[in-house]
This record gives C-alpha cells, sequence and structure tokens, in this order.
C-alpha cells in the first residue's frame, strides 16, 4: 500500500494544473494560436484589450473543456459563469482575467494514477485522486524581466499568449507523496492528449503545475499551514522541488518552527526551494460576472454529443487488451502509454487478421524490436517512417516461414528510416529462407565432414550436440535456413541415408 | 452596510491604483460616504430568493467558431505604444512587490 | 428658422438640388460658427471631404446607397472609428488612435454617411453636465451659461445648434434623452443589445447603449435602422435584424395606451414647469386619439441607488485597462507600481475617479453581496415593475428630466444631487427597454423634453407616437440664436 513519505509527519499535497487547449484560436478571439512568433505577432485588438473590444466564446474551447471533464468523471454542468479576475499586471491586458469563479465548468471527478515499485524497494500500488474543479479561463501574456533582453530597468511584454483558451485543473489535496504527485501528472497528461485536449508538452507552456504542500503528524485531523510552489515546468521538478519542500517544512516543524503561509519557487541547482512571496493578507481580486458575457448554458445533449466522441482512454484499452488479447499487464500498460502506440498496435494486429495470437506476436514484435529501435534513435514512433501495414507484412513473412526471425528483425531498423514493403526488401537482399534439400544437404555434408566428434556424441543420443550442428548449417547458410527442412536433412544424414 | 474612512479609501485606492492626495483622499471619503449613505435605502427592500438580473433581456450562449484570421498587424499592434522596443512593449522593470 | 432635417436633405440629394459636398462644407462652417459652443472635440474635415466626394461620385454613377448616402454626421468621442482618435474626453486616451472598426461607425459608413466630427462629453460618459471634460464643457445652444446636459451633451448640443441633423451618443443611465430634453432635440436610447457594443468604449457593460439624436423623430428612425441590427462580435447583441422602423411612422396614435407612473407624476423634486408641459404633451397625444392610465413603478425610487452600484462596479473593472502599457498616455516613472498610479492618477478626472473608487469598494471583499450583489437582485425587481406595467399599457411617458439645463458650475461641487437628475432615466438602462425624448415645449426660452418609454424591441412605437407629436406641435421648428453663442467660451 502507500508507503508513508515521512516518519514523523504525514504529506499533504494538492496541485493546480494550467493546460492549453487545442484550439485555432484564441478564447475570446479570432487571433491564431501560435507558439514561438515574435512578440505580439499573434495578437487581436481583444488580445490587446483595445478600449471598446469584446470578447465572444470559442465553441471548441468549450467542447474540448467538456471532453476533459468527461475524461476525469466530473460532473459537467448545465449554467456556468465567466467572471472577472480584477488585479493589475503589464500582461494582463485589460486588467482582469475572464476566469471562471463561483460557477465552473465541472466540479467533482477523480482519476486513478499507479505508482511504480520505488527503488527503496517499496512495491507498486494504484489509488484514486479527487478532483475538485475543472473551469474555463484566458492565458496572459508574457512579461520578459530578463535583464539581456529588456535591460536592466525595463520589462517586455509580448501579449502573443494573451488569451490562448485555458483548462484549470484543480485536484483535491489527496497526494501523500512527491511519486504521487508525478504519476498524477503523467496520467493527467496522457488522458487530456488521449482525449485531444491537449498537446500537453511542458516545454510549449501548454502544461503548466502549481502545488500546494502542508505537513501534518501522522493521525493528526487537521490539516497543516500550506505554502505553494510555483511554475513547476518539468515533472522531474515537480518532484524534485515537492521533496526539497518536505525536507523544509520538516526541519522548520522539528525546530518547534510554525510554518509560514508563503509563495515559494525551486532552484533546481541548489535543489531548494525559496520564498518569492508571503501572503500577509489574502489578495482581493474583485470577481464579478462578466457583463460583456452571457452565462455558459450546455445542455445533456451537448454533453453526451462530446461524450460519444470521446475516444477509447487509456485504462479502458488496457483491459480490454488484456482480456480479449491475453496481453500481460505489463505489455499492455506500456502500449497505452500513447495514443500513437496503441492505435499503431491495434492497427497491425487488425492487418493480421486481428485475434489474441495475432496480437502476442505484434506485441512482442513492437516491445522488443520497434522500442529497441526507436529507444536507440530516440525518437517518437509518429516522427518514423514505420507503416503499421509494413510491421504486419513483416511479421506475416516470418509466420509464414518465408523468412525467419533473424533475417527479418534487421529490416525493422530499416523501415523505421526508410520505410518501405517487407516483401520487396526480403527479396533485394535475397533474404528468403532456403528450404530447397540440395544446399541442405550440401551445407549438413560440410558440418559432418568437420566434426566428426560431434557427430558421435549425437549418434551416442546426446540431443545438446544436436542442436550444435544446426547452429553451424545455419552459420554456413547465414541463417537463411529454413529450421524445418535443415532439421529434416540433419537426421537424414545422421542416419546415414 | 459598511462605513467608509479615509483609511480604507487609501486601501480602495491602491487595489484601483490611483494615487490621491491626503486633501483628496478626505473628500473623497466625504463624498463616498454620502453616496454609500443614500445608497444604503436598498436595505429596505427584502430580496431574498430573488434572482439577480445581470442581463436585462434573456440571450442563449453567443459562440465563435473555432477559425483563426489572420492577426493584427505588428506594426498596428505596436501604433500606440507609449514606449516599445523591436515588437515588445516596453515597461519599467517589474518588481517582486508588483506581482500580483 | 431650424436647420434642414436628414430626410429633406436626402430628398434635396436625391432631386440634386444639393450635393454631399455641399452639406459638409455647410456643416463645418457652421461647425465653425458653433464653435464657442465645444460641441465638438475633433473636426475630420479632409476625411468628411473625402467621404463626400466620394458619396457624391457613387450618385452620379446611380449607385446611391440610400437615404443616409452623403449626410453629415457626428459621433461622440467614444465611438471607435478606425484611423481616428478616440479619446472619451479624457487626458489618458490622448493621441489613441483606433487600429480598428466599430461596428456602429462601420455601418454607418457602409450607409454613406460622412462623419464629419467627434463631439464632447464627459469623461467616459461619467456625468449629466459635460462638464467632466478634459476639452473644458459643451454648452447649451440655447443659453451657453447652462449645460447641454451630458453626458453626451456635445452630440445633442451639434444638432441643436444646426451644424449636423444626425449626431451618435451612448446612453447608460439617460446619456442621450437627458441631454436630448435639455436642448431641445429628439433623443433614441434602443433596447439593450439592438445597436452593437463593438467600438463602444464602456463604461458600464450591462448598461451602455449607442442611440441618435436628430430634431425629428422621423430621423431618428433613420438614423436607427443604419446601426440596429445583430453583431456577432457583440456576445450582448440581440438576433433580431434591424427594424424597419420609418414604415411604422403613420402619424397616428388612435387606440394607443399610454401608461402614466404614478411615481413619475409626484409634485416633489420636479419643477412645475416641467411636469405642466409634460402633460400638455401627454393631453395633445389624447386629442390625437391615444388613451391613457395610470401605473405603478414601486421601486423606481430605488432606481438611482441601484444604478451607480451597478454601473460603478462595472466602470471600475471596464478601466482598468488604461494601465499607460499598450496605449494611451503613459506618466514617466521607475517603477511598475509608480507607473500605474501616476498615469491613472493624472490621466482619470475627478468623477472618474470617484466613480471608479466607489466600484471598487463596492466588488472588494466583504461588500460584494452587500452592494452589488443586492443590486443585481433590486434590479429584477424594476425590470418586474416595467413589465407588469407595459402589460396594461403600450408605452409609458413622463418628463424626461426633473428640470430645465441649469447652469455650469451649478452641481460640480455635489456629486450626488448630479445624480439625482437622471431619477426618470436610469430605469430604463436597468431594464433594457427603449427610451425616447421629444421636445414638448419651453420655458424660460429653455427646452423641456417628454420621455417616452416603451416594451423591449419595440422603438417603432416610441417613434410612432414622437412623430405623430411632432406633427401636431411646432417646437422642433424652433431654432437657439447663433448671436449668442460669441464669446461664449471666453
Ligand atoms: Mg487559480
Ligand atoms: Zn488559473
Amino acid at each position: 500500500m502507500r508507503p508513508p513519505e515521512h516518519p514523523t509527519y504525514e504529506v499533504v499535497i494538492g496541485l493546480e494544473v494550467h493546460v492549453h487547449m487545442r484550439t485555432e484560436s484564441k478564447l475570446f478571439s479570432p487571433a491564431p494560436v501560435r507558439y514561438g512568433e515574435p512578440p505580439n505577432h499573434a495578437v487581436h485588438p481583444i488580445d490587446l484589450g483595445l478600449p471598446g473590444v469584446l470578447p465572444v466564446l470559442n465553441r471548441k474551447a468549450v467542447e474540448l473543456g467538456i471532453r476533459a471533464a468527461l475524461a476525469t468523471h466530473c460532473d459537467v454542468h448545465h449554467s456556468s459563469v465567466f467572471a472577472r479576475k480584477n488585479y493589475f499586471y503589464p500582461d494582463l491586458p485589460k486588467g482582469y482575467q475572464i476566469s471562471q469563479y463561483e460557477d465552473p465548468l465541472a466540479t467533482g471527478g477523480w482519476i486513478e494514477i499507479e505508482v511504480l515499485p520505488s527503488a527503496a524497494g517499496d512495491d507498486g500500488y494504484a489509488t484514486r485522486i479527487g478532483l475538485t474543479r475543472i473551469h474555463i479561463e484566458e492565458d496572459a501574456g508574457k512579461s520578459i524581466h530578463d535583464a539581456v533582453v529588456a535591460g536592466a530597468d525595463s520589462s517586455h511584454v509580448d501579449l502573443n499568449r494573451a488569451g490562448v483558451p485555458l483548462l484549470e485543473i484543480v485536484s483535491e489535496p489527496d497526494l501523500r507523496s512527491p511519486a504521487e504527485a508525478g504519476a498524477y501528472l503523467r496520467t493527467l497528461q496522457r488522458l487530456l492528449r488521449y482525449a485531444g485536449v491537449s498537446d500537453a508538452d511542458m516545454e510549449k507552456g501548454q502544461f503548466r503545475c502549481d502545488a500546494n504542500l502542508s505537513l501534518r503528524r501522522h493521525g493528526e485531523p487537521a490539516l497543516g499551514t500550506r505554502t505553494e510552489l510555483k511554475n513547476l515546468n518539468s515533472f522531474r521538478f515537480v518532484e524534485e522541488a515537492l521533496a526539497a519542500e518536505v525536507a523544509r517544512q520538516a526541519g522548520v516543524l522539528d525546530a518547534g518552527g510554525a510554518i509560514q503561509q508563503c509563495t515559494l519557487s525551486y532552484d533546481p541547482d541548489r535543489h531548494t526551494t525559496r520564498v518569492m512571496r508571503v501572503k500577509e493578507n489574502a489578495d482581493d481580486y474583485r470577481y464579478f460576472p462578466d457583463p460583456d458575457l452571457i452565462a455558459l448554458r450546455i445542455d445533456d445533449a451537448q454533453i453526451d454529443a462530446v461524450r460519444r466522441a470521446l475516444p477509447e482512454l487509456p485504462e479502458a484499452k488496457r483491459a480490454r487488451w488484456q482480456a480479449a488479447y491475453e496481453l500481460s499487464e505489463y505489455d499492455a500498460g506500456q502500449l497505452a502509454e500513447s495514443r500513437a502506440l496503441a492505435d499503431f498496435f491495434e492497427a497491425v494486429v487488425a492487418a493480421l487478421g486481428g485475434g489474441a495470437r495475432a496480437a502476442k506476436t505484434t506485441a512482442n514484435w513492437i516491445q522488443r524490436d520497434v522500442r529497441e529501435a526507436l529507444g536507440e534513435r530516440g525518437v517518437e514512433l509518429d516522427a518514423t517512417k514505420l507503416e503499421a501495414g509494413a510491421l504486419a507484412g513483416l511479421i506475416a513473412l516470418v509466420e509464414s516461414g518465408r523468412v525467419t526471425a533473424q533475417s527479418a528483425r534487421p529490416l525493422v531498423s530499416e523501415l523505421i528510416d526508410h520505410g518501405g514493403d517487407p516483401e520487396t526488401l526480403v527479396r533485394e537482399r535475397g533474404l528468403e529462407a532456403v528450404s530447397d534439400t540440395g544446399a541442405l544437404e550440401a551445407a549438413a555434408d560440410a558440418v559432418l565432414a568437420a566434426h566428426p566428434d560431434v557427430v558421435e556424441q549425437v549418434r551416442a543420443g546426446e540431443a545438446k550436440g544436436l542442436n550444435f550442428l544446426m547452429g553451424q548449417i545455419m552459420k554456413r547458410t547465414q541463417g537463411k535456413a529454413s529450421p524445418v527442412a535443415a532439421r529434416e536433412v540433419l537426421q537424414r544424414r545422421l542416419r546415414g541415408a | 452596510m459598511a462605513r467608509i474612512d479615509r483609511a480604507e479609501v487609501e486601501r480602495i485606492a491602491e487595489l484601483a491604483r490611483l494615487e490621491l492626495a491626503p486633501d483628496e483622499a478626505e473628500r473623497m471619503a466625504a463624498e463616498l460616504a454620502a453616496i454609500l449613505g443614500y445608497v444604503e435605502q436598498l436595505d429596505e427592500l427584502d430580496t431574498d430568493g430573488i434572482e439577480p438580473t445581470f442581463h436585462a433581456l434573456p440571450l442563449a450562449t453567443p459562440f465563435r467558431d473555432d477559425r483563426a484570421e489572420p492577426p493584427l498587424a505588428p506594426e498596428r499592434a505596436l501604433a500606440n505604444a507609449p514606449d516599445r522596443e523591436g515588437f515588445a512593449f516596453v515597461v519599467p522593470k517589474v518588481l517582486d512587490e508588483d506581482e500580483s | 428658422m431650424a436647420a434642414e432635417t436628414a430626410l429633406q436633405l436626402a430628398d434635396a440629394l436625391a432631386a440634386g438640388r444639393a450635393s454631399a459636398g455641399e452639406l459638409v462644407e455647410t456643416a463645418l462652417a457652421r461647425a465653425e460658427a458653433a464653435r464657442p459652443l465645444g460641441a465638438f472635440v475633433h473636426l475630420r474635415a479632409d476625411g468628411a471631404r473625402a467621404d463626400a466626394a466620394a458619396s457624391d461620385a457613387r450618385r452620379a454613377r446611380g449607385a446611391s446607397l440610400g437615404p443616409l448616402d452623403g449626410i453629415p454626421v457626428a459621433i461622440k468621442d467614444l465611438m471607435v472609428h478606425e484611423g481616428e482618435p478616440c479619446t472619451c474626453a479624457s487626458r489618458i486616451l490622448e493621441g489613441f488612435v483606433a487600429p480598428y472598426p466599430g461596428t456602429a461607425v462601420a455601418r454607418l459608413q457602409a450607409a454613406g454617411a460622412v462623419i464629419v466630427g467627434r463631439t464632447n462629453m464627459d469623461e467616459f460618459a461619467m456625468g449629466s453636465s459635460n462638464e467632466h471634460s478634459v476639452y473644458g464643457p459643451a454648452r447649451n445652444p440655447w443659453d451657453p451659461a447652462r449645460t447641454p446636459g451630458g453626458s453626451s451633451g456635445g452630440s445633442a448640443a451639434a444638432v441643436a445648434a444646426g451644424v449636423v441633423p444626425i449626431a451618435f451618443g451612448s446612453d447608460t443611465g439617460g446619456s442621450i434623452r437627458q441631454p436630448a430634453s435639455l436642448c431641445g432635440v429628439v433623443g433614441l436610447k434602443p433596447t439593450y443589445g439592438r445597436v452593437s457594443r463593438y467600438g463602444l468604449v464602456a463604461f458600464a457593460s450591462s448598461l451602455d447603449q449607442i442611440g441618435p439624436f436628430a430634431r425629428t423623430a422621423a430621423d431618428c428612425a433613420l438614423a436607427l435602422e443604419a446601426v440596429a441590427g445583430h453583431d456577432p462580435a457583440d456576445s450582448t447583441s440581440l438576433p433580431e435584424p434591424a427594424p424597419r422602423l420609418r414604415d411604422a411612422l403613420c402619424g397616428d396614435v388612435s387606440g394607443l395606451v399610454i401608461g402614466l407612473p404614478r411615481e413619475f407624476f409626484a409634485a416633489d423634486g420636479v419643477e412645475p414647469a416641467v411636469l405642466e408641459h409634460v402633460r400638455e404633451a401627454i393631453a395633445e397625444l389624447e386629442r390625437a386619439g391615444a388613451k391613457t392610465r395610470e401605473v405603478t413603478l414601486p421601486h423606481a425610487r430605488y432606481a438611482i441607488a441601484t444604478y451607480y452600484l451597478i454601473a460603478t462596479a462595472e466602470a471600475s473593472s471596464n478601466l482598468a485597462r488604461y494601465d499607460g502599457v499598450r496605449f494611451g498616455r503613459r506618466a514617466e516613472a521607475r517603477t511598475l507600481g509608480d507607473m500605474y498610479r501616476r498615469t491613472r492618477s493624472e490621466g482619470f478626472g475627478p468623477e472618474v475617479k470617484r466613480r471608479i473608487l466607489l466600484g471598487t469598494y463596492v466588488l472588494s471583499a466583504g461588500y460584494y453581496d452587500a452592494y452589488y450583489r443586492k443590486a443585481m437582485k433590486v434590479r429584477t425587481l424594476l425590470r418586474r415593475d416595467y413589465e407588469q406595467a407595459l402589460s396594461g399599457c403600450d408605452l409609458i411617458a413622463g418628463p424626461t428630466t426633473p428640470e430645465l439645463a441649469f447652469r455650469l458650475g451649478e452641481k460640480t461641487e455635489d456629486p450626488l444631487r448630479m445624480y439625482l437628475s437622471d431619477i426618470y432615466t436610469v430605469s430604463a438602462n436597468l431594464a433594457g427597454i427603449p427610451g425616447l425624448s421629444v421636445p414638448c415645449g419651453f420655458s424660460d426660452g429653455l427646452p423641456v423634453g417628454l420621455q417616452l418609454l416603451g416594451r423591449p424591441l419595440d422603438e417603432a412605437t416610441l417613434l410612432r407616437v414622437a412623430d405623430t407629436y411632432q406633427r401636431r406641435s411646432d417646437w422642433h421648428t424652433r431654432a437657439p440664436d447663433p448671436a449668442t453663442w460669441t464669446g461664449a467660451d471666453r
């Protein structure tokens, strides 16, 4: 089960994730969503907050929000309200962010996470993490403080990101260790990608995480004072930062001190957390319903339509594959890791006519040869030339005995790098298995002549000698010998025929 | 309903990023107190169970299709900028105290 | 003798008795003569001449865009016109040039209207006297020592002075109807959502509405037809297409029932002369065949309090974008915090600051329910009052303002007293219904206005009644004496 993270204190973590939804245009303006553009090259007057502009809600963003809510078992509300969160900051053009406050899009969901066995020897386990709410809001622009770019006493403002549609996904304080936080984020990222809600690329800022952490003595019902860790921009940093903060807070408490509510940032070089700002009194954002927008009403028909369009999610795939294909939990889990890999696997199986046998063979080829080749190249499957049809063709050639597995395997790399038709490759490279008896008898005679001693042992009934002789035949035929035919010839010769 | 004094006016002014001279703050406090005194007449009304009206006339939620239009030409986006460098708006250095 | 109406000019253009070029020169010359009134903050001489030439060229090709093609029109300085300045009479928008087209102005241009200039107003439409303007006050053409009303004082004065036959303003709590009343012209606040707010610089988003000024109801109908109708760029825009309002001007009101709210005719706080003329106008409509009956608006007395809570709350947020970062006037400062504070403190006038502070206060932690939410609920009660009243009559009539045009400076020291001059107008904005003010007499040489309020989307009935009244009265044919204007601003 869940091992305690700290001997004295229970660790209590809640995560707030912001994800960019996958839309062409912004949440309230028709400006394109673009990354890596020069500053202010992807803005509309609405994103600049010019006098007189008004927002109009992007339908697709709402649909993706509903998808995310359904994928995480949340209740989608029939009416939700966009509110203004008022504060001043240079990258917040209107002086307020359009967000959802009292009436969010959805509430009360959960996701199942799996914590893998730890190096420390704890065994892995699965647990459910509650979701408090999911709401839709607009992203702010970027302020560049870097003195090299902006100079010592000024900052630059780029509003390309202003208005990009965001989902804010808030978890319950259900996480009990940095490892669980990491697992939660990976699961959430996979879910959102599967459901087509977001590309969730952390480097691009499409998947951002803030964490709340507090400690309390084991068995203590009341929650301790929490601190907030901001802009943790990689999964590794999240876990490191949380571990560092657990250590810091435990140190303070052990010394009889009290935790001060504050916002911290993580310094990955020093592996420590640093206080950014202390909250004396709560911020006063003066939320109120945005009078420029009408309440967002969603009826059951719309929700059902989105549900029907929802793709099969990883958990469901794994379960189905284990049941129908008798795949191991491990293989099923690995193959369901990304939607691209899962779809590829199913396409190959289908091309081989489906069924458990085809599935298992395919799983072996992907887990063994494809993964290895991808690993060597450090690329994702969908970035290669490998077609499902091609891999299926290659597997079929091996299964039918026309190519030996041994000579087929190098072709996987060939197909990954250059693509092509396995049938043709096999012919061009002359990799067809040799089953013509003449050639095999010649090879067998040569081998027997070369190893009279082994021949003696075999005739005396030592089976392992036979395998050695087979291996020798394979050598002479560069692995092209059909194993069945070769064994037949060899045994005939040994009988002296 | 609450009273409003000069200290409260100064707290509000900071929220609104307004800078008031001491005498200005005094005067505003008096004027706001008078107006708030006037609006206290609303306390006479029992509004329990009354739905608030955010829009006078009921409307279905209006949507925009997710189609991108060409963005504003950068030169036009920056044409009104009080201060710019390249294509970026320039502001005085953001300090932690400015963090929101 | 009053200047020509837009429809008269349209006939002259159609008949070749006038050219758009001539009309622009006339408007510019009259604007020059009316300069002491401070009605305009920006004249668009070259642009207007070019537009007029294009209009004449269209007409020569037989490709006229309709009755507004070539008609000189003025717009309030908070309506966005692509490529033109837009300052809302505020220092904080000094030098701002709009890089995008606002819907209302774009529709006017599509109808061929020639925009000659931008009119004076209270800063960000916050005021009832046009005294809160960085350009100085606009003045009442009937007595330049007095206010034209506000916040759309410049538009009302420009029409009353005969500079243009049609001007546009915006009405958040009476900012079209009150100046129309004080300047002796017709002013129409359409149903909320009738005219797109895209390109209307926001004061209070849930109350703001663009509408026309003209000397006749018929011209107002023509003007509203051009700008009304659904706009997908405004989420609060009503789905209905632009109505054919001129068809409703049949000159017949027989059988119409006019509701007279007891609360609007209670003597307290309203000048007797005003009530007298209003009663007389209603009697004239009865002679024309209309019926009257008393109605009641029990929550009308709470309208001002409700209005100032809602309007200032929304304004405090709407005006946060004026921060000196992307546009407008920036005060120099070394830190960001100082830049914000100085830019906004130097850029906004006292009335705007007062309302931003009030609005920030009513939204701030702990007060939201007591003030903003409470006001939104009272708004519901007010809306029901009007639904109830208008279920028993076709329209409501009463005074537009409790008093005649007051002297400049008379109320600037007492904001609350200034707010109370909106007593009869604010509830139409809270209820979202259309309202119109039509001249119904003069007292001591100052105009009096009759206010008509109608059911949602029923501007037609208001225009039909006002048009009928104007066919039977001649107040709108009187004109102020330009001789009294000279030196008024010195
Ligand atoms: Mg948040
Ligand atoms: Zn957020």
